[in-house]
Order: structure tokens, then C-alpha cells, then sequence
């Protein structure tokens, strides 16, 4: 019974040890799921030394000593695996060994099986794919139980004379075995709860990088500018403990907010040596508050001291940064210095991500101009000719043409915004379509159903109009019978959707033709609204053939 | 007078090239045609001396249209077009003229000129015809344009052409000169017409006839006439 209460004293002490080790950030390498040759270096010192000295608090009873050494060599093979188990159990072991008595060889061999078959138990589970099942105090207690009846077994086999094993066995078997499989138990299971705790913070702090990330985002899109900066900055103070936020270019303050923000205002170049530094060498500047602290360059009254400055960079370039502010007398949190970091990044890649799409839209012009210059001469030849037949017999007419054909590139030269109206854009359409109407007249036949609210919607420009030619010009006009065009604007399940719908449905037939002037204005909006957005080509053979612009429901903004 | 036809889809175009050529004075307009099948039928039943031939037809263009016509039912061709001159320059021959819309009177003035004069001297008129690659077929309401490479043989009996193709019998205005001589197709027969690459085997009969199987199982006649040009064509 003594030998009992003792052994559970010294696990006692073991568990204040462990719950130490658990605050430190040795505790960490626990976390992994897979060690390097160096964690397992360290988690053996670790263990070794926790075995070693549970020989050193053991109770000297019948010429042998009732120990905890077993709880280390267990723990290191339930955590690390057999090889872990192998080499903690047969260091604790050796060392058990030189310190002599009758039982020398049996206890040093036996603390060394221990650890393996504890290591092996380690394997059987990560074979089964249950890791968690390692730190179930449920299976370090019984572990340790076989292991340590295991062990009086090999008492009583190799300690001679038998007797005096025997007599031994009768005293510690069932002291060490409850203590120990107990101490092993109740270990495993704090650091179980510790990393719970870990997950925990972690998925915390996950949440609120991603909660930051996409609020952060949608103010990006037009690249970084003091509007768009202050509003970054009010969700950086937000969504954070710190007192302030600033962000910069690289010459001057775009944006500050909180604390501080009477003498720190946007517009004025950057005062502070630390972002200068910050920019130049292309590196996070940290002035912790606690062991060094951050003179305010502008004022002496400035509540600030700690700070960290970020670079944000687009590839290379650093093109400003993101300071966060902590006040004095207040711990600047670990947790967002990491953040700092990760914002940072996250504004970085956007800001990149922004000007390739810039630059894609660049491109997107420039085709649009080839295409506006490649199609011209050959609708207008076809309206000359056109008007010069129909002016022989009905001059008014001629002239009602004329002036169609004039608004029509009149509005497609004059144009280069990138929105128009609905409303503009039907207009354009119209002069297109009369001068069509009186080229092709009986064959063409255009009906037309526009929802009259979403006439002030805007929508790229001229984009309506290449996806009416093109029934036409590759529709109607390839169709010996009368030809049918119908144009539809309306709402449909809150989105923006228009329709040109012609009956000849020979669209598939001529895919690399007339593909261009599609998938040009289907880029377009697809690069201002997304990918939930574009032109859909919906094709029945030789019945007719429908062109879907989808967008938005209020227009694009 | 000059006999003429006019090709155009376009009706404003028609009535103004039909104007246009009476006030010369010296054409006969015979009819005025919309698309290329209908002009086909024309060409081949009122034998004008000159087609006024706009090249933007619906489904079947100007160029393909003159694939379709037997080469001695062809008719002194003037291509009009509106913007397309570099195309017929690469077509045209010294023969040949075009015209552009919007057309002037003294420049069609000339072209009539120009033709009469050939047409006087009996000048051949050197164009080059495409190769046919899709026969059109008209269906209950609509034209249907088979390309050649499915067809499997052709038959004419008294009540006009067929073509075959996927087990499926086709009617077309085109004549068998015109399908044999512009096409890959080899005459085997006084009625028939076959696709060299749909021939599974040739079987030899007695008195100097045979009959092909074609890749589907069907049973061509040769004729005693065409055998032996059937060989030299097939190389065996």
C-alpha cells in the first residue's frame, strides 16, 4: 500500500512536468502527424530523460526498485512508433541495468520490450488508419497494463534465485501496474486535451483570416487607392485586436485608422524610418512594444509603441505596405503578427491577380477594335448598294437609310466607354437592322419583346450588336426560306437575360467562323461580372438557333 | 439581244441590275432567280447566253453553283459583288468580267460589249469550275447539302437522279454527267455511278459484266460498256 501512495506521488509530480512541457513549444512537435529525423531526436531526449528519472523517484523495495520508468518508454512507442518505443525503452533500460541489483538484466530488458510493444501497438493503429486512437487515455492504460504485467513475467523467468523474484513480484506487481498504467493514462490524456486546445486556436484563427480575406477582396478589385485603402484598413481594425491600422504606398500614407489617426493622416508621405526600411529592403519591420518601442515621428503625445509593417508586393516590386498598431501598455498578440503576414500576402496576390486582369482586358479591346475594323466595309458595301437600288424608286426611303447607316458608325466609332445602356445598345441594333431589313426585306423578319424597366441596365458596349449580325449573317442569310430574328429582354430568376433567337439553326455547322465576335463579348463579361456570366450558344439543327447573353440582374455596374 | 438570267438574292439588287440591263438596250432578261437552285433549273431550261451571277448566294455561293451546271449547259458567267473582288480575281479568267455593286451603267455598258463580242468569235470561255463537294438535295421543305464522301453510288432511272447514302435514297436535280465528271465518282454503268472508296469488291461475270458490293452490302450492275474503263480507272 506504500509502495502504492508513493508511486502515485511521483506520478503526481510526472503530470505537473507534462503539463509544464505542454505549455512550451517543444509541445508543438505533438501536433504533427509525421516527424522529422529531428523531432524524433528531441521527443527521444525527451522521453529518455522522463524514463531515466522515473528509475531515479522509484521506491528501493527487496533489493530491486519499484519505479515509473515504464511511462516514458510507453508514451515515447504509443507517440513515435516502434523505433521511438524501441530506443527510449532500451536507453532507460541499460541504465536501469548499471545500476546493479539481482533484478538488473530482467528490468533492463523488460523496460526495453516495453517500449517496442507499445511502439508496435503505435503501428498497429496507423495501419488501420486511426491515429487518433495514440492519444486515447482508454489505450495507454491498457498498453501499459500488458506491458507491465509483461514485465513481472520476465521477473520471475531470468531473475535468480526465484524465490526472492517471486517474493518481489508479490509486492510491486500490483502497485506498479495501477500506478503506472493510471500515470500513463491520465499523461496522455492532457496532452490530448492540449491539442485540442491547439486545433481550437488554430481553426479560430483560420476563420478569421478567411472572414478578413473576403471582405478584403471584393474592395480590390480596381486595384489600391486611398478609397479603396481606408476601406481595408476600417476591416483590418475591425476584424483585429490592434489599436490602428495604416496602409501605404511607397511614398505616402493612403490610409490610418484608430488610434493615432488625429496626427496620422492619409496624403501625407510616410514619416516613419521602420516603413522606409520596410520598403527599401523588402522585409516585415517588427518593434514588439515590450523590449524595444516605437517613437511616434510626428508626435510625442502619440499613444502608439508597438508596430509591425508589412510589405505588399506585386511579384517582385514592393508598391507599399500594411501597418498594424498596438498601444502602449497593451501586448502587441502573437496572432496578429501572423495575420499581419497573411493579409499582407492575401492583398499582394489580389493586387496582381488585378493588374493581369487589366491587362487581359487590354486585350480584350484590342481585339474588339480588329473586329470593329474587320466587319465594317463588308455591311457597307452591302447597305450602299442597297440604297442606291431602292433610291431609283423610292428616294425617301433612301434617305431614312442613309441616316440609319450614319447613326449606326457614328455610335460604332464614336463609342469607347466600355458600358452603355440597354437603351443605346437597342439603338444601335435598330439602325442595323433597318438597313438589313431593306437589303434582305421579305426574308427577314424581326420581332422584338424588351422588358421596359431593364432599358437603363448597362451592358458592355456594342455587344448586342455582333450577336444580331451574327444570326443574321450566318443564320438568315444562309437560308433559302424566309428568315426570323427575335430579340428578348427580360428578367429571369434575378438575373439580366437576353435572347436573340433566329430560325435557321445552323450555328454548329460553322463553329470556327463565326466564333470571333462571340467569344469576344462572352470574355468581356466574363472579365467584369465572373464566370457565372457570359454569352450561351444553344443550338437546334436546322430548327433555329439561340444566342443568351446572361448577366446580372441589375445590369453590370 | 442577249439572253440573260439574273442571280440575287437580294430583291433590291434584282430589280436594279434588271433595270439597269433594259436600259441598255441590247438584254433580254429571261428571269430573275434567288438563290442558286433556282438558277440551276434555269440554266438548265431556258439556255441564256449570259448569267448575271451574284456571288453571296444563300447556302449554295456563286462559285459553287457553277459546279453543278453541265459544263455545255454553262452560259457566259459576269460575277457581281458587292465587296468580294479579290475573290473573283482569283477566279477569273481574261474571259470572264465582273461587275461591282453598286453598278454603273457605262461600266455594265462595256461588259455587254465585251460579251457580245465573245459571244461573235466564239472565244471559249476559260473558267476554272471548283470541284463539287456537297450535292444538294431537296427534301419535303427544305434543301439538304450531302457532302460527297458519304454517298455510295448514284442511280438515274426515268423518274430523275438518286443518290444514296446511309441506307437512305436522296433525289437531286443534278444530272449524272455533272455528278460524274465533277466528282471522284467513276460511271460504271449506263444508270449508275459509284464512289471508289465505298467499293468492298468487284465481282466478275461471264460475257464481260460484273457487279461491285459496296461497303453496305449493296449490289452495283457494271455494264459490259464500263468494265473495262472501270479497270483502267481502278488500276487492275
Amino acid at each position: 500500500m506504500n509502495i502504492l501512495i508513493n508511486l502515485l506521488k511521483e506520478i503526481a509530480v510526472f503530470l505537473v512536468i507534462a503539463y509544464l512541457f505542454s505549455k512550451t513549444p517543444v509541445f508543438k512537435l505533438l501536433l504533427a502527424k509525421d516527424f522529422s529525423l529531428r523531432d524524433y531526436f528531441t521527443l527521444y531526449i525527451l522521453f529518455s530523460t522522463m524514463s531515466v528519472i522515473g528509475t531515479y523517484f522509484g521506491i528501493p523495495t527487496h533489493g530491486a526498485i519499484a519505479n515509473n520508468r515504464v511511462i516514458g518508454a510507453v508514451i515515447a512507442g504509443l507517440i513515435g512508433g516502434p523505433a521511438l518505443g524501441f530506443s527510449v525503452g532500451a536507453t532507460a533500460g541499460i541504465h536501469r541495468y548499471f545500476l546493479g541489483g539481482f533484478t538488473a538484466v530482467s528490468c533492463g530488458l523488460s523496460t526495453t520490450i516495453e517500449g517496442l510493444f507499445a511502439g508496435l501497438i503505435h503501428r498497429y493503429f496507423f495501419n488501420k488508419n486511426k491515429h487518433e486512437r495514440v492519444f486515447d487515455p482508454d489505450v495507454a492504460f491498457f498498453t501499459t497494463l500488458i506491458a507491465e504485467i509483461l514485465q513481472m513475467i520476465i521477473i520471475i523467468a531470468i531473475s535468480r534465485p526465484i524465490e526472492d523474484a517471486v517474493s518481489l513480484v508479490k509486492v510491486i506487481a500490483l502497485p506498479m501496474i495501477i500506478s503506472n498504467s493510471l500515470g500513463t493514462a491520465l499523461i496522455i490524456s492532457l496532452f490530448r486535451d492540449q491539442r485540442y486546445n491547439y486545433d481550437k486556436i488554430g481553426s479560430i484563427y483560420s476563420k478569421q483570416a478567411l472572414r478578413i480575406a473576403k471582405r478584403i477582396l471584393g474592395e480590390l478589385n480596381k486595384g489600391i487607392n486611398r478609397n479603396s485603402a481606408k476601406k481595408i484598413a476600417n476591416i483590418l481594425l475591425e476584424e483585429t485586436s490592434v489599436a490602428s491600422v495604416s496602409i501605404t504606398d511607397r511614398e505616402n500614407i493612403l490610409a490610418f485608422v484608430g488610434v493615432g489617426e488625429d496626427h496620422h493622416i492619409a496624403g501625407y508621405p510616410i514619416a516613419s524610418d521602420l516603413t522606409k526600411e520596410a520598403i527599401k529592403e523588402n522585409k516585415i519591420v517588427f518593434i514588439d512594444g515590450s523590449n524595444e518601442y516605437y517613437h511616434c515621428p510626428i508626435s510625442k503625445e502619440c499613444k502608439l509603441s508597438s508596430v509591425l509593417v508589412v510589405p505588399m508586393r506585386v511579384k517582385d516590386e514592393v508598391i507599399g505596405t500594411i501597418k498594424l498598431y498596438g498601444q502602449k501598455n497593451k501586448s502587441f498578440f502573437k496572432i496578429n503578427r501572423t495575420l499581419g503576414k497573411g493579409i499582407a500576402e492575401i492583398v499582394s496576390n489580389q493586387l496582381l491577380a488585378v493588374r493581369y486582369e487589366y491587362q487581359k482586358n487590354l486585350l480584350t479591346k484590342a481585339e474588339l477594335n480588329l473586329i470593329q475594323a474587320q466587319i465594317n466595309p463588308h455591311f457597307l458595301f452591302n447597305a450602299i448598294n442597297t440604297i442606291v437600288a431602292i433610291n431609283r424608286r423610292n428616294p425617301n426611303k433612301a434617305v431614312d437609310l442613309l441616316i440609319h447607316l450614319s447613326n449606326f458608325f457614328r455610335k460604332m466609332l464614336k463609342r469607347n466607354e466600355d458600358l452603355s445602356t440597354i437603351k443605346e445598345e437597342l439603338d444601335h441594333v435598330n439602325s442595323y437592322l433597318e438597313i438589313e431589313k431593306a437589303r434582305l426585306e421579305d426574308r427577314l423578319t424581326v420581332i422584338t419583346d424588351i422588358d421596359s424597366n431593364l432599358l437603363d441596365a448597362k451592358i458592355p458596349t456594342f455587344s448586342l450588336q455582333p450577336l444580331v449580325e451574327n444570326a443574321i449573317k450566318h443564320g438568315i442569310s444562309d437560308l433559302i426560306s424566309n428568315g426570323k430574328v427575335e430579340i428578348r429582354i427580360f428578367r429571369n430568376d434575378g438575373h439580366l437575360q437576353i435572347d436573340i433567337e433566329d430560325n435557321a439553326g445552323i450555328y454548329n455547322e460553322k463553329k470556327g467562323k463565326n466564333g470571333l465576335g462571340i467569344r469576344i463579348v462572352d470574355k468581356r463579361i466574363k472579365n467584369l461580372v465572373g464566370n457565372d456570366y457570359g454569352v450561351y450558344m444553344h443550338c437546334e439543327t436546322d430548327l433555329k438557333t439561340i444566342a443568351t447573353i446572361l448577366l446580372p440582374g441589375g445590369g453590370i455596374n | 439581244m442577249l439572253k440573260a438570267l439574273i442571280i440575287e438574292d437580294e430583291i433590291n439588287a434584282k430589280g436594279e441590275m434588271e433595270l439597269l440591263l433594259n436600259e441598255t438596250g441590247e438584254v433580254d432578261v429571261l428571269r430573275k432567280c434567288s438563290n442558286a437552285l433556282e438558277g440551276i433549273k434555269a440554266i438548265n431550261s431556258l439556255h441564256p447566253d449570259v448569267v448575271f451571277l451574284d456571288i453571296q448566294l444563300p447556302v449554295i455561293n456563286g462559285f459553287e453553283m457553277l459546279s453543278m451546271i453541265e459544263e455545255s449547259n454553262l452560259p457566259r458567267i459576269v460575277f457581281v459583288t458587292a465587296y468580294d473582288e479579290y475573290a473573283i480575281k482569283a477566279f477569273e479568267n481574261d474571259a470572264i468580267d465582273y461587275l461591282l455593286k453598286p453598278v454603273e451603267l457605262e461600266r455594265l455598258k462595256k461588259t455587254i460589249e465585251k460579251l457580245k463580242n465573245s459571244i461573235q468569235n466564239n472565244n471559249p470561255q476559260n473558267l476554272t469550275i471548283p470541284e463539287l463537294r456537297r450535292i444538294p438535295s431537296i427534301g419535303a421543305n427544305k434543301i439538304k447539302l450531302v457532302d460527297i464522301d458519304i454517298i455510295e453510288y448514284v442511280h438515274s432511272n426515268e423518274t430523275g437522279v438518286y443518290f444514296f447514302c446511309n441506307n437512305k435514297k436522296c433525289f437531286t436535280e443534278l444530272t449524272l454527267k455533272v455528278l460524274g465528271s465533277r466528282t471522284k465518282f467513276l460511271r460504271c454503268h449506263k444508270q449508275y455511278l459509284i464512289n471508289p472508296d465505298k467499293i468492298d469488291e468487284i465481282q466478275f461475270e461471264e460475257n464481260s459484266t460484273g457487279r461491285i458490293k459496296t461497303v453496305n452490302n449493296n449490289f452495283i450492275p457494271i455494264s459490259r460498256h464500263y468494265l473495262k474503263k472501270l479497270k483502267e480507272r481502278l488500276g487492275i
